[in-house]
This record gives C-alpha cells, sequence and structure tokens, in this order.
C-alpha cells in the first residue's frame, strides 16, 4: 500500500514535469499529430456541463410572446390574404368573368377567351364574378387596353399574360394578381401570382398532341444528353459526353455532334436547359419529349410551381458545377430516371399539351386557394389523371377516387348498385331485376324512370332495396351523380338489357380490380376511315374493342360526376340530341381519363338471341350496328375532346377456369359456359 | 501530454478489469495530469492552433473554459440580409465540389465566448438545445473537422433567441469568423426572430448573404428556394410522454390553449364558445396555481384546471393561432398530440413547407374568417378528419405508373435459362422463332463445366440467338440485366416449355403491351392461407383462382430485372441461389410488391408435359417439391413484412377465344390446344 502511493505520486509529479517540458508551444502543435487520438473522431465537443446549459428561452417565453393585434395590411406587397376577398366567393365559388376584348382579337387571344369561356367557372356577369380576368395585350394587335371598368385596384382581378407584354401596361396593378409566362423569381410573388408556362404561338387550343414517350425506359443507346440551344433547337450529345457541355466552354470536348437542324423535340435522356436564356419554350418541349429538363440555375419560376411537385419531374442542377451534374445525370439510379420520364409525360398531358389546360389549370389553382381545407391535395395534383380530371367537389378523401386505391393502399368498396335506365313503356324488367338483385354483391337497385307513362306502381319483391327515380327523360340524365347511388361501383342497365347472376358476379369482381376503367359485356370498335377521311365505329364482332356498351357496364360512380360537371355542355347536348352518342361520349370521357382501354367480359350469344327487336332504332337498347347518322357523332366527339382518346384492346377477361377441360364442378362460374 | 491522452482513451477499456485499488490509482493520476494540463496554462495556445491544427485534443471540456473574444466597438457590422438571394446568386457552390459523392461537408466554429470592448457578453454563450443541434450535425456524416473542404459553415454563436442577444454586438461577431465571406454559405438558426414592438419575422441580426434556418417566417420575409422554415422547439414535447392516440372522435371538436392570446382573439374565440357549447374549449393561463406547479404544465378554463399538453390529444381540431410571432411553439405540441391544427396566422411560412404538403395533416383558415372557423371545419368529412389525424406523409408509388401502350414494333428478348437439355433447348429455340414479335433471343448457358455446342448446330432462325456463359450456375442468372436485352419486354421461358404455340406466346405478348407493369404469364399459381398450420400454402390445383404465375413461361418489363437482381429485399437473391428453387416465387412477390398489382394470367389452362423433361406440373406434383414452396412463400411474406401477392379469378383470352365465329377470321386461332 505503501509503495503503491509513493510510486503514485513519484509518476504524477514526473509527468507533470514532463508536461510542463512539453507545454512549449511548438512542441505542443507537433505532438497532436503523433497522439495516439489522432485518428479517433473528434468534432463538437461532449461538454462535461451540459446538463448546466439553460434553455434558449425562458419558461413562458415560447408560450407568451406578447399578444398582436389581427394585421393590418402592409403597403407595397400584396398575398392572398390580404389582397384577395374570397367573400365574394362564397356561395357558388370560383365564378370568372373574363372583359371582353376591345378592337381586333389575335388567334392565341381568341383560344384563351374560348377556354376561359368553356371553363366550368365561367360566368356572364361581372357582377356575380369574384375573379375578373383581364387579358394582357399580345403581340399582334399591339394595342393596350384601357383601365377596365370594375379595375377597383386590382382587386380580385388576375391579368393574364400568355405571352410578354409589348407595350407598358398603362395602369398600376394594384391589388391584382398577375398569370404570365416564365416571371422572374424575383418579382414574383408565391401564393398569389401564378407562373404560366411560355407557350408557342401555335399551341393548340383543346386536346394538344400526346406526349412522346413510347416507352417506359429509355432505349439502350439514346443519348444522354441534349443541350437546348437558340432557336428552339437541341444539341443531342453522345453517351460518351465528356465535360462542360455548355457556355462554350469545353466546345474541343463534345462528343459525336448530332444536331438536328429543325427537330424541335430532343430524343435524348436529360435535356439541359440554361437557365438565364429567353428561350424557356425548351422547357415544354424536353417536357413534351419525355426528356427529363435539367434546369442550370433557372430565374424563373417553374410553370405552376404552386401545386406541381417539380422535384418528381425535373432536375434543378447549378450550373456552375457541370461535372457534379453530369456525373450525377450518368449515375443516377434507373428507378429514379424511369420516375421521372414518367412523371413529364403525365404533366405534359395534363396540364401543358393545349391552351385549354394551361387556363384551367389556372383557375383551379385559384379555386384552390379559395377553397382552402377542401382544395385538392398534392396527390391529386401530382398523380395521373392530374387536377383538372379530378374534382375537388366530388370528395376530399383520395380514397374515394378511382384511381388512387394503390398509393391509398385502399379498395374500393365492396358492392355496387344497379342502375337501370327504363324509359320504354311496358311491363318492369323482371327477370333483368332478378338476376341482378340475385347477385351478392348487389346493394340496391335504382330504376331511373324516363318515359312521359308514370311507372308501374308495382315492382317485384327483391332481397335489396329497389328505388324509383323520376328522370329527366334525357339521355345525359342517366350519368347524372344521384344522391342514391351509394356505393362505389354503378352496374349501368338498359330496361332491354339481359344479364344473368353468373355474369354480373364475375364483371363485378373483375371491375374491383380495375376500378378506374369501365367494365362491360358488349363492345364496339372505331376505326380511322379512310375513304371518308374520319373516324368510324363498328359494332361488328372483331379481334378488338374500344368501347363497352353502357346498356351493361360496370364504372366507378365517380364518372357519372365527371360527367355532369366537366364535359362540355355542348357535347353533353349533343349526346341527348342522338342517344347512341351517350356511349360513345361516356367511352371518350374514360378513356380520356385512364388512357386505357375498357375490359370485356364473357357474355353469353343466348342473350342476344332471346333478346326482343329495340323498339326504336337507335335507341337505348342492346344496340348492335350503330346508325349512319350515329357515325358522325364520333367524329364531333373526337373534335370536341380535340383528339382520339380511345385505345384499343385485344384481350377478354374470363374466369380462370372458363371453358377447361375440367369437372364444371370444379368451376365458380359455371353457367357462363352455357354454348 | 502523450500519456493523459493515452490514458484517457484506455481508461474506460482499462478499468472495468482492474482491482479498485489500481483504479484509484489511475483515475487519482488522470486527475493530476489533468490539473497538470491546467496549471501550466497550456489552453492559451489553444485558439491560435484551432484553424489550422485539427480540433480539441481533450474532447470533454467545459463551458466554462471557452476562449473569450473581445469584439472592439468599431469592429465590421454585416450589410442586412439580402432579401434578392438565391442559391445560383449568393451560394458558392465551387466549395461543395470537393468529394465524389456530391455530398456537402458542414463545418461548425468552435465556441467562444464574446463580449464587447467593456467586457459585457453579447450573448449567452450557448443554450442547451443549440448546443443538442449543433451535436448532432457533428455526430452525422456531414460533418467535417476540415474547414478547406468545407461547403457549409455553421457559427457556433447561439442565434435561436433574438431576445437573448445584442443585434449589433452579435452581428460584429459573425463578422470576424473566419470564412465569412459576406456571410456566403454560412447557415444560421434562428427560432424566436424579431422583438418588440415590431417583431420581425425574421431574425434582425445583420447577416448578409447567409442562409437562414428560421421559425416564423412570413411570405414577405422568406427567400424560396434558399432559406429553411423550421418548427418552434417546445421544451415540453421532449419532457412529456404522449401515448399514440389513433384517429377517431374526440371529446372536444376545437380547443384553444395558447395563452397569451391578443384580446381580440380571446373575444371571438370566447363568442365560438359560447355559440357551440361544450364542443369548443377554450383555456387560458391558470390564475392560482399552487406553488410547485409549473405554469406551463397547466391550463384553466373557469375553475377547471387541465394537464398541459395531455388535454391536447382530447380534441380533433387545434387552434395555432398567431401571437406577435408567426412560428408558435404549440405547434409542435399540436403535433405531437396528435390533434390536427387549425393555423390561422396568415402569411405564415410552414415549416419544412418546401417538402411537406400541410394540407395533409392541418388546416389553413385566414385570420379575417377566424369567426366562421367552426363551421369551416364542420364541413371536412370525418374520412378526411381521420386521414388527417394519421399524418401520413408518405406514399408508395408504382415504378411503371404511366398508363402507356408500348410499341407492337419493338418485339420482346426471349430468354432461355438452360444447363445441358440441348435436345429441348433447341426445340424451344424453333418454337420460339416463329413468334412475329420476337427481335431477340437470349441463351443463359448455366453450365460452367460443359461448353454450349458449336455455333453450327444451333438452330438458324430469323432474329439474332445469343449465348451467354454465367460464372456460377445460380438460378439468378435468369433475372440478370443483361445488356443484350434491348427491348423493354422479356419473355422468360425454360428450356423446356415447347408446348406454347406461336399464337399464344404472341397473344401473351400483346396483352403484355397493355400492362407493361405486371407480370403476364402461362401457367398460374395460387397461394393459400393454411388455418390449421396458420401459415401460407402453395396451390398448383385446378383453382378458380390465380396469384402467381411462373416464370418458366411469362412475359414482363425488364425493369424488373434490374430490381431482382439489386434491389432484392433481405437475403432473398442468395436463399434462392443456395436451395435452387422458388425464383418464380420471388419474382412474383417483387412485382407484387412494387406495383401493387396482381398477375396476368393468359390462356387456358395447359397441360404442361413433354416426353423426355419433367415439365412445371410434373415436378409440382412432387410432395417435397409442394413443400418447399410453401416454405418459400412464407419465407418471402416474412422478409417482405407483408403477403404482396394479389388474388384474382380472371385470366386474358382472345376477345373472340370459344366464340361461335369462323376460326380463320380470329386473330389467334391456335390457343388452348393441349
Amino acid at each position: 500500500m505503501q509503495s503503491w502511493r509513493r510510486k503514485s505520486l513519484w509518476l504524477a509529479l514526473l509527468t507533470s514535469w514532463l508536461l510542463v517540458l512539453l507545454g512549449l508551444f511548438p512542441l505542443f502543435r507537433l505532438s497532436v499529430p503523433t497522439s495516439p487520438r489522432a485518428g479517433a473522431p473528434q468534432g463538437w465537443p461532449h461538454w462535461l456541463d451540459a446538463e448546466l446549459l439553460q434553455s434558449f428561452a425562458k419558461p413562458g417565453e415560447l408560450l407568451e410572446d406578447g399578444p398582436r393585434p389581427p394585421q393590418v395590411l402592409r403597403g407595397g406587397s400584396c398575398n392572398w390574404g390580404a389582397c384577395f376577398d374570397t367573400s365574394k366567393c362564397r356561395g357558388g365559388g370560383l365564378k370568372v368573368f373574363v372583359y371582353p376584348a376591345a378592337g381586333p382579337v389575335s388567334e392565341t387571344r381568341r383560344r384563351i377567351l374560348a377556354s376561359v369561356e368553356g371553363s366550368r367557372y365561367h360566368t356572364l356577369s361581372a357582377a356575380e364574378a369574384c375573379l375578373l380576368l383581364l387579358l394582357s395585350p399580345d403581340t399582334s394587335t399591339g394595342e393596350c387596353d384601357p383601365v377596365p371598368p370594375q379595375w377597383d385596384g386590382g382587386r380580385n382581378h388576375l391579368v393574364l399574360s400568355l405571352h410578354p407584354a409589348p407595350c407598358p401596361r398603362t395602369f398600376q396593378l394594384g391589388q391584382a394578381m398577375v398569370a404570365e409566362a416564365s416571371p422572374t423569381v424575383d418579382t414574383f410573388r408565391p401564393g398569389f401570382d401564378v407562373a404560366l408556362p411560355l407557350l408557342p404561338e401555335a399551341h393548340p387550343l383543346r386536346g394538344g398532341a400526346p406526349g412522346q414517350l413510347r416507352q417506359h425506359s429509355p432505349r439502350p443507346g439514346v443519348a444522354l444528353l441534349a443541350l437546348a440551344e437558340d432557336g428552339g433547337r437541341w444539341h443531342v450529345a453522345g453517351t460518351d459526353f465528356s465535360a462542360c457541355p455548355w457556355d462554350g466552354r469545353c466546345e474541343q470536348d463534345r462528343g459525336p455532334k448530332q444536331t438536328h437542324p429543325g427537330a424541335t423535340l430532343p430524343n435524348a435522356t436529360f435535356c439541359l436547359i440554361p437557365g438565364r436564356g429567353p428561350d424557356v419554350l425548351h422547357f415544354l418541349q424536353a417536357l413534351q419529349a419525355g426528356c427529363i429538363p435539367v434546369l442550370l440555375s433557372p430565374r424563373w419560376e417553374l410553370p405552376f410551381s404552386e401545386v406541381i411537385d417539380w422535384t418528381k419531374a425535373a432536375i434543378v442542377a447549378d450550373e456552375r458545377l457541370p461535372l457534379q451534374v453530369l456525373t450525377a445525370l450518368q449515375e443516377m439510379p434507373l428507378t429514379r430516371v424511369l420516375a421521372l420520364r414518367q412523371q413529364t409525360q403525365f404533366l405534359w398531358d395534363a396540364y401543358f399539351s393545349s391552351v385549354e389546360k394551361v387556363i384551367h389549370t389556372t383557375l383551379e389553382i385559384i379555386q384552390d386557394r379559395i377553397f382552402g381545407p377542401s382544395a385538392h391535395p398534392s396527390l391529386l395534383w401530382n398523380s395521373p389523371p392530374g387536377a383538372i380530371l379530378a374534382l375537388p367537389t366530388f370528395s376530399p378523401s383520395p380514397s374515394d377516387f378511382p384511381f388512387y386505391h394503390l398509393q391509398q393502399g385502399s379498395r374500393p368498396l365492396g358492392r355496387f348498385s344497379a342502375l337501370i335506365w327504363g324509359g320504354a313503356p311496358g311491363q318492369p324488367p323482371l327477370k333483368l331485376i332478378q338476376a341482378v338483385a340475385g347477385s351478392q354483391h348487389c346493394a340496391q337497385i335504382l330504376v331511373l324512370w324516363s318515359s312521359e307513362k308514370p311507372p308501374p306502381t308495382r315492382w317485384p319483391k327483391t332481397a335489396v332495396p329497389l328505388t324509383v327515380i323520376d328522370g329527366h327523360r334525357k339521355v345525359s340524365d342517366r350519368f347524372f351523380p344521384y344522391s342514391a347511388i351509394s356505393t362505389d361501383a354503378i352496374l349501368s342497365l338498359d330496361a332491354h338489357s339481359s344479364l344473368s347472376t353468373s355474369e354480373v358476379d364475375f364483371a363485378f369482381v373483375v371491375w374491383q380490380s380495375f376500378p378506374e376503367r369501365m367494365v362491360g359485356f358488349l363492345t364496339w370498335s372505331h376505326f380511322w376511315d379512310e375513304a371518308r377521311g374520319g373516324w368510324g365505329y363498328t359494332a361488328k364482332r372483331t379481334n378488338e374493342f374500344s368501347m363497352v356498351l353502357t346498356s351493361a357496364a360496370f364504372y366507378h360512380r365517380y364518372y357519372h360526376t365527371l360527367f355532369t360537371h366537366a364535359l362540355p355542355k355542348a357535347l353533353r347536348t349533343l349526346a341527348d340530341e342522338a342517344p347512341t352518342c351517350v356511349d360513345v361520349l361516356m367511352n371518350f370521357l374514360v378513356a380520356s381519363v385512364t388512357k386505357s382501354p375498357p375490359i370485356k367480359v364473357p357474355y353469353g350469344m343466348w342473350h342476344q338471341e332471346a333478346r326482343p327487336p329495340p323498339l326504336e332504332p337507335g335507341g337505348p337498347g342492346l344496340r348492335q350496328e350503330p346508325q349512319p347518322a350515329a357515325q358522325n357523332c364520333i367524329n364531333q366527339m373526337a373534335a370536341g375532346f380535340g383528339h382520339m382518346p380511345l385505345v384499343s384492346s385485344r384481350f377478354r377477361l374470363d374466369p380462370v377456369l372458363f371453358k377447361d377441360p375440367v369437372s364444371v364442378l370444379r368451376k365458380k362460374y359455371r353457367s357462363l359456359e352455357k354454348p | 501530454m502523450c500519456a493523459s491522452v493515452k490514458y484517457n482513451i484506455r481508461g474506460p477499456a482499462l478499468i472495468p478489469r482492474m482491482k479498485t485499488k489500481h483504479r484509484i490509482y489511475y483515475i487519482t493520476l488522470f486527475s493530476i495530469v489533468l490539473l497538470g494540463l491546467i496549471a501550466t496554462g497550456m489552453f492559451q495556445f489553444w485558439p491560435h492552433s484551432i484553424e489550422s491544427s485539427s480540433d480539441w485534443s481533450v474532447q470533454k471540456r467545459s463551458i466554462r473554459d471557452v476562449p473569450v473574444v473581445r469584439l472592439p466597438a468599431d469592429s465590421p457590422v454585416p450589410e442586412r440580409g439580402d432579401l434578392s438571394c438565391r442559391m445560383h446568386t449568393c451560394f458558392d457552390v465551387y466549395r461543395c465540389g470537393f468529394n465524389p459523392k456530391n455530398k456537402i461537408k458542414v463545418y461548425i466554429y468552435s465556441l467562444k465566448k464574446y463580449v464587447d470592448d467593456v467586457g459585457v457578453p453579447v450573448s449567452s454563450t450557448i443554450s442547451q438545445e443549440y448546443n443538442e443541434l449543433l451535436t448532432a450535425v457533428a455526430d452525422s456524416d456531414y460533418y467535417t473537422e476540415d474547414i478547406a473542404r468545407a461547403c457549409l459553415f455553421i457559427p457556433s454563436i447561439d442565434l435561436l433567441n433574438q431576445n437573448a442577444l445584442r443585434v449589433k454586438e452579435t452581428a460584429q461577431a459573425l463578422a470576424q469568423l473566419s470564412r465569412w465571406d459576406r456571410g456566403t454559405n454560412h447557415l444560421l438558426f434562428n427560432m424566436l426572430p424579431g422583438g418588440p414592438p415590431d417583431y420581425n419575422t425574421a431574425l434582425d441580426v445583420p447577416r448578409d448573404r447567409a442562409l437562414l434556418a428560421g421559425g416564423g417566417f412570413s411570405t414577405w420575409t422568406y427567400r424560396q428556394g434558399y432559406d429553411v422554415s423550421i418548427p418552434v422547439y417546445s421544451p415540453l414535447s421532449a419532457e412529456v410522454d404522449l401515448p399514440e392516440k389513433g384517429p377517431g372522435p374526440r371529446r372536444y371538436f376545437l380547443l384553444s390553449s395558447q395563452m397569451a392570446l391578443h384580446p381580440e382573439y380571446r373575444e371571438e374565440l370566447a363568442a365560438l364558445q359560447a355559440r357551440h357549447g361544450e364542443a369548443v374549449l377554450v383555456l387560458d393561463k391558470c390564475t392560482n396555481l399552487s406553488e410547485g406547479i409549473p405554469a406551463a404544465r397547466k391550463r384553466c378554463h373557469k375553475h377547471q384546471v387541465f394537464d398541459y399538453p395531455q388535454v391536447l390529444q382530447e380534441a380533433t381540431f387545434c387552434v395555432v393561432l398567431r401571437g406577435a410571432r408567426l412560428g408558435q411553439a404549440v405547434l409542435s405540441d399540436v403535433l405531437r398530440a396528435g390533434c390536427i391544427p387549425v393555423i390561422i396566422a396568415d402569411s405564415y411560412i410552414l415549416p419544412f413547407s418546401e417538402v411537406l404538403d400541410w394540407k395533409r395533416a392541418s388546416v389553413a383558415v385566414p385570420e379575417e374568417k377566424m369567426s366562421d372557423v367552426y363551421s369551416i371545419l364542420q364541413s371536412i368529412p370525418q374520412r378526411q378528419i381521420e386521414e388527417m389525424q394519421r399524418q401520413k406523409w408518405g406514399s408508395v408509388s408504382n415504378p411503371l405508373f404511366l398508363p402507356l401502350i408500348p410499341p407492337q414494333s419493338q418485339g420482346f428478348t426471349a430468354i432461355v435459362l438452360t444447363y445441358d437439355r440441348v435436345e429441348s433447348l433447341f426445340r424451344v429455340i424453333t418454337e420460339v422463332s416463329k413468334v412475329p414479335s420476337l427481335s431477340k433471343l437470349l441463351v443463359v448457358w448455366n453450365n460452367q463445366n460443359k461448353n454450349p455446342p458449336d455455333d453450327s448446330l444451333w438452330p438458324k432462325i430469323r432474329v439474332p440467338l445469343k449465348v451467354v456463359r454465367t460464372a456460377e450456375n445460380k438460378l439468378s442468372n435468369r433475372f440478370f440485366p443483361y445488356d443484350e436485352i434491348e427491348t423493354e419486354a422479356v419473355l422468360a421461358i425454360d428450356d423446356d416449355i415447347i408446348m406454347l404455340t406461336s399464337d399464344e406466346l404472341q397473344f401473351g405478348y400483346e396483352v403484355w403491351r397493355e400492362f407493361p407493369d405486371r407480370l403476364v404469364g402461362y401457367p398460374g399459381r395460387l397461394h393459400l392461407w393454411d388455418h390449421e398450420m396458420s401459415k401460407w400454402k402453395y396451390e398448383s390445383e385446378w383453382t378458380n383462382e390465380v396469384s402467381m404465375v411462373l416464370t418458366g413461361a411469362a412475359f414482363y418489363h425488364k425493369y424488373f430485372n434490374y430490381l431482382y437482381t439489386y434491389k432484392m429485399p433481405g437475403d432473398i437473391k442468395n436463399w434462392v441461389d443456395a436451395h435452387m428453387n422458388c425464383e418464380d416465387i420471388a419474382m412474383n412477390f417483387l412485382v407484387a410488391n412494387v406495383t401493387g398489382k396482381a398477375v396476368i394470367k393468359v390462356t387456358p389452362r395447359k397441360k404442361f408435359k413433354c416426353p423426355e423433361c419433367t415439365a412445371i406440373d410434373g415436378l409440382s406434383l412432387d410432395q417435397t417439391h409442394m413443400v418447399e414452396r410453401s416454405e418459400c412463400i412464407n419465407k418471402f411474406a416474412s422478409v417482405f413484412g407483408t403477403m404482396p401477392l394479389k388474388v384474382v379469378e380472371h385470366r386474358a383470352d382472345p376477345v373472340l377465344y370459344k366464340d361461335d365465329f369462323p376460326e380463320k377470321l380470329k386473330s389467334f386461332p391456335n390457343i388452348g390446344s393441349l
């Protein structure tokens, strides 16, 4: 014990002395790297007295930071809360009035006006409008409008200029919002102004060219990069692109040059777009081409940045780091490349491909601001089919729509409502009602009585509730979103339809796998008629189809809302005038939303033999060949949509053991096998 | 010096094994050495060496010992914050390109105590929260000690609370930082900005180009894409443990718990309570609390006393009302309690709003609409309320989500996995080569002991045929993303599948084009839940349902080869290779998991029989085989943590299959022949 103590004291003394010797500054510095700790992780010190540290705020300070009266409007800058009077929009929601053009109207301006007037928010009365739209003069007229009559300091006004205004505005913008193409980030007021894309002069009014992407993944050997050049051209570079392709700084390093003069759409995986240049037109071209836009330090606000999550479709990179950007692009994981490519196409098609879409998106953004909590969730803006086609008035919950079950991990409700359109006199469709009510999935039967004569007083007794609704005798009424429809699935039927319980059961189970599509029994197919230079369609049995008849089809009840509230009135009127057109219209609508064909399920041929001949030609029934007059309908629809949305399919979905050489007792849907 | 450091490091490891006597000895020694160090005043040299040498040599130190820096009264003050700053104008990216992985490196200035020229401190040295924050940064991968390699600089000057510092002098302290350079690439943290009477919404300390992570930005002070909005920290959130509460109705519909509200707001809230009674609860400070109870933890309504923040869990909606500042600590409490925040603060930039979709978890109500707040909230359907209560931020997405039908002209690549059944392989090649849309044939030669037949012996076919030799006989070689695959569509086919007709294969390809994100295959299989054994079971009988297709003959997108090879979860890939089985089940799991969709079985069931081989069906009958396959399903389900397979009752046939229609007019007449 004694020796220990002595030893320790001695050692301590020795060490202290050593330290004093080493304590000279230069030696200290040298000793640090050689010390055993040199390689050990160091960093922010772990304070011995960290426990004693005070909180950054005194106990009450966070909870009471001094009361402050309600905010007063600050001069100079505007934001939504301060400069827009939402009380004007109460009741009717967004109502948009557009000032009529004074003097000659340019083509672009005409398209914008037509788009606004075609919008479901348009009103002809400035007094009832809550948003007043002022079109900024465009290049061709060159005349500046005077201050409009209801200007009121610009309150609740949106000044819209799709093209850079050629003449200075003669009045102060005041409290007006500005929707302009590619605004600079310095003047843009987020949440108040709207950033628009810079559209080419010849941008179509509606429909618009589809995205160029034909496959999900880039084709092997396709160029990695395309670089935006002046005059809307692209310089496509090979995959072995070495370095700094922009600013002309490394000209000699350019890969094999493949400039296609006049080629407006780039064929590459990534499209480099300089941020300062005025030709942001390149941005839309890249989007359409499915070429992932790589924006090099953009000085302008990305279009509709308030609602579109551009991180999912484009890359914002720093133009000062060419090597790092190139490396990052080359090494980008395939999964991200795929996702970005697809998103460009979705965004192009949903919001940018026509003037109408751009205008409607702008109005939808304003509408969302007014809606506040019940606006489109971000998911609806940023995944197909997009916010214009997903009406927030239908439901605030994405799982109520047919499109988001995968993202939400939800499923459509497990039963259906049969909606029977009965317009013809005679007996109630007993057999049909019994067959449908016999389905275990049937929740209710709704009869939409649309005849002049009163409906029969006695209806068959069924296991499920049967309700008779008085229709308005218009064909388009059958697609009205009746509040009585309580299920996600609707089985749309004609009184003349003939179906078996087995067929209904199987079709419904198939529909549950494809809740966004129409699942039907009888099909039509469309074709391009060279001789007449237009579209035609046929009910003949062929190896493919693109439409299913709504006289017997399952679809999601959301399409009733979309049909009634989103379709242009002119198209619905057209359908009312030529009843067979209503099938075409419904198929157009669903196809334009899903970009997919409908689904056909087996239908017993014996139905058609047993079926009475249709009472009125072309009337609602199990229609065969469309009447020649109706042929024109498909072309009018295609014009109304701006393109041909129908997609053909070459298969039919049958039960797994359909007509297989195995005992029928094993088969769940054995009655489908009747000859 | 060396000795002290050495003992410091080795001490903890050695001590447990030593006798108490020895431990006392070493601790004593350590203390003496430490005393000696301090006594010799070595630390006075330390500040001079910090910038050039590496960091502290002694990691555990006391706050009281940090060096003092005296700021002359005339030392420079930075410019006020530059509102026009954006990443490309004010941020120097050239400092960030040092490491190949493009990862930014963060440097933290060492802690100092700043005093003015009369020795009065500029601010408190460091707060508990800021110390924790910096510790977290220092423990992360972003941290670097090397100031020369840093891209982002964090001053250790504590700016969290503007009230706790002197504005001008703090700015002077910032300006004298060694790499300040107008604040370029410097990141400042602040939670309580502004001060009476104006309460600016951003830190008033002049900071020039520095980035600001601030709590309480408004649209006027926030530089989009440059600043970061952060939540105001609530000390209660760390102190109190709140149990998780599921979605559903709560006792109160709307609750206000803030204590210092402007009388006008309080009147509005009182009016709401008067109108809606029990459903609305407006709490205030407790006036007569007994000693010792922290006022922050209690709230009162008239004479009723409530525990805070626990009371927040009793309400569906909780008001977060602007005070003098826009950012309120109560937001953190409300979110943690699972109450849906009702944010009434015009122009407030919500925390992390650039990346978080606040609409999914909160309700924003304009200040002028405050009197309508009850009816606004009432109009939100119950289902949406429940979704908000769940506060889900993320979602799953299909990697091939775009609905698009690839052009038929692209065709498909057939990949035949083979070992040594050359005769059968050649028959498969000949049969598959008749399919019109075949664009290339790839033979994966999985036999390392035998060379593939000579070039001249292979069947002559109209499309390129390529043989790939593998390094090891592994089943996963079938799913490797070979460079030779140029089409998106891949047909995986076994070397004994000779019974599929050209019509059937072509039809399968056509169906795949309509479902490019799915597995489209011929023989279908099913998984079932075995109630007796409480586990999954594999089923190959004639069933009415399908949840898998065998990859002995299946079309799929080549992207899934990439996923199988590089992104297969857990040890499944190795497990399959080791067991030489179930690669097809693994592929079915993988695709279903990532797309959330079912497989598509095409064409009627066939007797998969061939004269000289054990075909899939033949094999499947084997009892041990069935047991193994069932094991695979259970194993994979546990690795995936879920059962991703989807059961369906349909298969795809040509539109006119078995219809009463002239066969010669049908596109795919030769389908279903046995």
